[in-house]
């Protein structure tokens, strides 16, 4: 069994390695490999890091998750005051600086004065990365999965890399592709034709969707949005014309809810009771639900959760034996080591509310 | 009367409506033309026509008649808050979010957003607070006798203070809250209702009204103060009128579809080309203008692509080439 | 009808204006002359209430200027100004149409009975044939004439002209002046205007008044107001009075 995980360790590195490192890449310097982050800059990534300054919350989680949340050296702004599983896991964090604002507004001295050895940044504004790269010794590398699975992957990887918890970040990322496979199976054999179609009311507004979201296509469903716009790598936000969606008529439309219901501008609700769409089957048979969506960060344990919760929407029979509840637990304790941090997360999204039938 | 101008009159009340019809054949959603024009009677008369496609009676009731009716009154008030407010300020370059209208709007959007949350229409919000900002700069800069600068100046430092405090309230609100804001300040008519229609529409036919009533008057106002002055008017007070009817029209138009540009500045510049510039016919020109352009590049975002696109983009792509199309054919600025 | 100006104040930043006491005749043209800077069309602009003055400064038939309204006063008093001041290009009828605002309220539109005045006025000054051209197609003495138009489709009494001559050759000087003292004479229209030819004013003038540097140095006919003294003191340059076939000429 030990050998089995150390070779599967052994190949994810190598497989990591190989996507992370390009072929004409000349290593720079001792002890430090060339990466290419999101935004396709070639970041010069040190071999170890032990001071790490994340204000990318999707890579803050994963840190935490691989049990080296006390290497980081200072927070942003949304992991102190929206991030729903860090107080959970990892209450410490709060102590930390606060060093990024809204907008990505970095706070230059204390970023010197806290001197970490890497910083990750979020891709959405592109400028960032390098306007602060040029000003910190530090490497900058802005990297977000963007949606995509392999992705979040290759982000544990690197982490799991730069802190030497490799076999930990390995163990996460085969537990995350088991848990993908065991959906997979189960829906093995099912017609293609026959898969649920789905409109994404994300960014609280009915009319903005996305237009690839891995978690829907891996638990089985069909994005109609999907089909408007080549698919480009990662998610990609549009805004559709109401219209569109009448023409779609997709079977179900799911509504962002990743955040307080008291600030969702778009409800189930709301959609019930909107006019314009009454002549929707989604909307006549009540088939619309929420689901975490994605903002501009991922969580790990958070994600395949929504796979499956979207796997029991699409195929109540198939996945009857959907606990939403300790399922969640479970997920959020392979990842975080605690326990009961879904239950707490449900609470705060009102998630006994989500399932359908 | 002659009966010529009689005739171009008629037209342009009419072709905006006719435009509207026409439109109503729009949209993502196709609909054959004989089932519309079978809906379109089945909406007028619905004994007549008892089986209506509920989807197709949906689409043209709930979604395309209120947007587009929406669209051709905020082309009207826009485009007549413009051309007066230049006549006013006597500089054809002025459009109407000059006051600052657009940045109250929008702060007021935020904030509502922020305090009251989903709840509360945005859009009440929205238009008070443009109305306020319009006010600051009354009562800052309006006692000012002799000249309209120290308006238009008092405008440009409204507009900064709001932007600073809409940046103020983006910094600590909730992210998600403020989605809805950003969406909705881009300037488009994907989200219009009825409930649009019916709140911001009297506002803005009452604003344009005036303004209409007004349009011979405001030939006297594009004289010089001292002119205007001895000519009898009191230019105070007739100066604030023609700002608070052209706020009216204008701030109820942003706050329901957000900040949409050049209509306030191409409608009248056109109108002036081809008809001089006495505002008795600018202004009645200059709605009809706006509206069919406005329901005109709405079409065009609709008709090309199946996503929104922001209709300020099309008012800029339709309304530039014609303007500059204009001026080298008829060799002549506004004059 | 009769305009006195009693203790007239104005000043503007380090210049002041003072008129201790002045009338106007009636259907009268009254010339008010002086070097630049003497402050002449201040006074003029203040004899219209068109600058802040002091109550009681201006009486017109006795009442307080500072206490008519807007449009009673333009239906008493209009003004003509040098050049007119508006970017926009509106057809020469149009243009003096504006001259009716004081007879119709803020939301009305000019009536067919409006129009006919407007006519009446081209057709006096003689710009009948320019009726829909636009204003910026004329000549710098049809647009003068054009403003007098607009100032007669006001239908005042009281004409105030601000150097209605300026920048015209000596024919359409000698045509606007004409009018001008037509406009007394026949219209019986009480006229003051600010002229800076002396010559001019001495032709056509039943009055004169004489200033600088913001006060009135002399009034009253041309004949008695003017004297070479007052003429050297004033202009710091010698200069005779003649009579040349029987008109005042000045030599200098």
């Amino acid at each position: 069994m030990n050998e089995i995980r150390r070779k599967a360790a052994g190949s994810a590195v190598w497989l990591a390695a190989l996507l992370l490192v390009p072929p004409t890449a000349a290593p720079a310097g001792q002890g430090s490999r060339t990466v290419i982050d999101s935004l396709g800059r070639t970041v010069a990534v040190p071999a170890r890091a032990e001071r790490i300054l994340s204000l990318q919350p999707e890579l803050s989680r994963i840190l935490v998750a691989l049990g080296a949340g006390e290497r980081l050296v200072g927070v942003d702004y949304f992991l102190r005051r929206f991030d729903h599983v860090i107080p959970l896991v990892f209450p410490k964090a709060f102590e930390l600086p606060l060093v990024s604002r809204v907008g990505e507004d970095v706070n230059l001295e204390l970023v010197l004065k806290l001197n970490p050895d890497i910083i990750f940044v979020s891709p959405s504004e592109a400028w960032l990365a390098d306007s602060l790269q040029r000003k910190v010794p530090a490497p900058v590398a802005a990297f977000s999965s963007l949606g995509r699975f392999e992705s979040l992957f290759q982000e544990m990887d690197l982490i799991g890399n730069l802190i030497g918890r490799r076999d930990r970040a390995a163990e996460l990322v085969h537990f995350a592709r088991a848990e993908l496979r065991a959906i997979g199976n189960r829906l093995v054999g099912l017609d293609p034709g026959g898969r649920p179609r789905v409109y994404l009311a994300f960014y609280s507004s009915l009319l903005r969707t996305n237009t690839s979201y891995e978690p829907v296509t891996a638990s089985g469903g069909l994005n109609v949005a999907g089909t408007i716009l080549p698919f480009a790598l990662g998610t990609k936000e549009a805004a559709v014309n109401i219209e569109q969606i009448l023409s779609w008529d997709p079977d179900l439309i799911l509504i962002q809810g990743n955040f307080l219901p008291a600030e969702r501008a778009v409800t189930v609700e709301s959609v019930l009771g909107d006019i314009r769409l009454r002549s929707l089957r989604a909307a006549r048979d009540r088939r619309v639900a929420y689901t975490f969506g994605f903002w501009y960060w991922w969580d790990p344990a958070q994600v395949l959760l929504e796979t499956r919760y979207l796997a029991r929407l699409f195929y109540p029979r198939l996945f009857a034996d959907f606990d939403f509840e300790a399922e969640g637990n479970r997920l959020y304790r392979a990842f975080y080591g605690a326990d009961g941090v879904f239950s707490s997360i449900s609470k705060t999204l009102k998630c006994e509310e989500w399932i359908l039938d | 009367m002659t009966k010529r101008t009689g005739f171009w009159t008629l037209l342009a009340v009419l072709l905006p409506f006719l435009i509207l019809v026409l439109s109503l054949a729009i949209g993502s959603y196709r609909i054959p033309p004989k089932e519309l024009v079978h809906t379109v009677a089945g909406l007028i008369s619905p004994s007549r026509h008892p089986d209506l496609a509920p989807a197709f009676k949906d689409i043209l009731l709930h979604i395309r008649l209120p947007r587009l009716l929406l669209a051709l009154m905020i082309g009207a008030s826009l485009s007549l808050s413009g051309a007066s407010l230049q006549a006013l300020f006597k500089n054809p370059l002025v459009n109407e979010y000059i006051l600052g209208i657009s940045s109250g709007a929008g702060f007021g959007a935020a904030l509502s957003l922020v305090l009251a949350g989903r709840g509360f229409p945005p859009q009440v919000a929205a238009f008070g607070f443009a109305l306020l900002a319009v006010a600051a700069v009354l009562a800052i800069a309006g006692r000012s006798e002799s000249s309209v600068v120290p308006i238009l100046l008092t405008g440009v430092v409204v507009a900064a203070f709001f932007q600073a405090l809409l940046a103020l309230v983006v910094y600590f609100a909730s992210p998600y809250a403020l989605q809805t804001l950003f969406f909705w300040l881009m300037g488009n008519l994907a989200l219009a209702t009825w409930r649009d229609v019916v709140l911001a529409g009297p506002v803005m036919l009452a604003g344009s009204a005036c303004l209409f009533l007004l349009r011979w008057r405001l030939n006297v106002l594009s004289m010089s103060e001292t002119e205007a002055r001895s000519l009898g008017v009191h230019v105070r007070r007739e100066k604030i009128l023609v700002i608070l009817a052209a706020t009216l029209a204008s701030a109820a138009a942003t706050s329901v579809a957000g900040i949409i540009g050049w209509v306030g500045l191409i409608g009248p510049h056109l109108v002036r080309m081809a008809v001089g510039a006495d505002n008795r016919k600018v202004i009645p020109l200059a709605a009809s203008c706006g509206a069919c352009f406005l329901l005109l590049a709405d079409d065009a975002a609709r008709m090309i692509m199946s996503f929104e696109i922001p209709v300020g983009i099309f008012t800029s792509i339709l309304g530039i080439p014609v303007f500059v199309y204009l001026l080298a054919k008829t060799k002549k600025v506004w004059l | 009808m009769s305009i006195r100006v009693r203790r007239l104040a104005f000043d503007y930043k380090d210049f002041g204006l003072r008129v201790a006491a002045i009338g106007f005749e009636t259907s009268r043209l009254t010339a008010v002359v002086g070097p630049n800077g003497a402050g002449k069309t201040t006074f003029l602009k203040c004899l219209g209430s068109l600058l802040p003055i002091p109550a009681g400064a201006v009486l017109i038939d006795d009442r307080d200027l500072v206490r008519f309204k807007s449009r009673e006063r333009a239906r008493r008093i209009a003004f003509v100004p040098q050049e007119h001041g508006s970017i926009f290009n509106y057809a020469v009828l149009d243009f003096v149409l504006l001259g009716r605002a004081a007879h119709l309220g803020v939301l009305a539109t000019p009536s067919a009975e409006d129009e006919r005045a407007a006519r009446t006025a081209l057709d006096y000054v003689g710009l009948r044939a320019f009726a829909a051209r636009p204003i910026s197609q004329l000549s710098s003495g049809e647009r003068r004439l054009a403003l007098i138009a607009r100032s007669l489709a006001q239908e005042t009494d009281i004409l105030l002209m601000d150097e209605p001559t300026t920048f015209l050759d000596m024919r359409h000087e000698v045509e606007i002046l004409d009018l001008i003292h037509k406009l007394s004479r026949e219209a019986g229209k009480t006229i003051v205007c600010t002229l800076h030819s002396l010559d001019l004013a001495l032709k056509y003038a039943d009055a004169m008044v004489f200033m600088k540097d913001g006060a009135v140095l002399a009034a009253g006919p041309p004949g008695t107001v003017l004297s070479e003294a007052l003429l050297e003191t004033v202009y710091g340059i010698p200069i005779r009075i003649r009579t040349v076939d029987g008109r005042i000429v000045l030599l200098r």
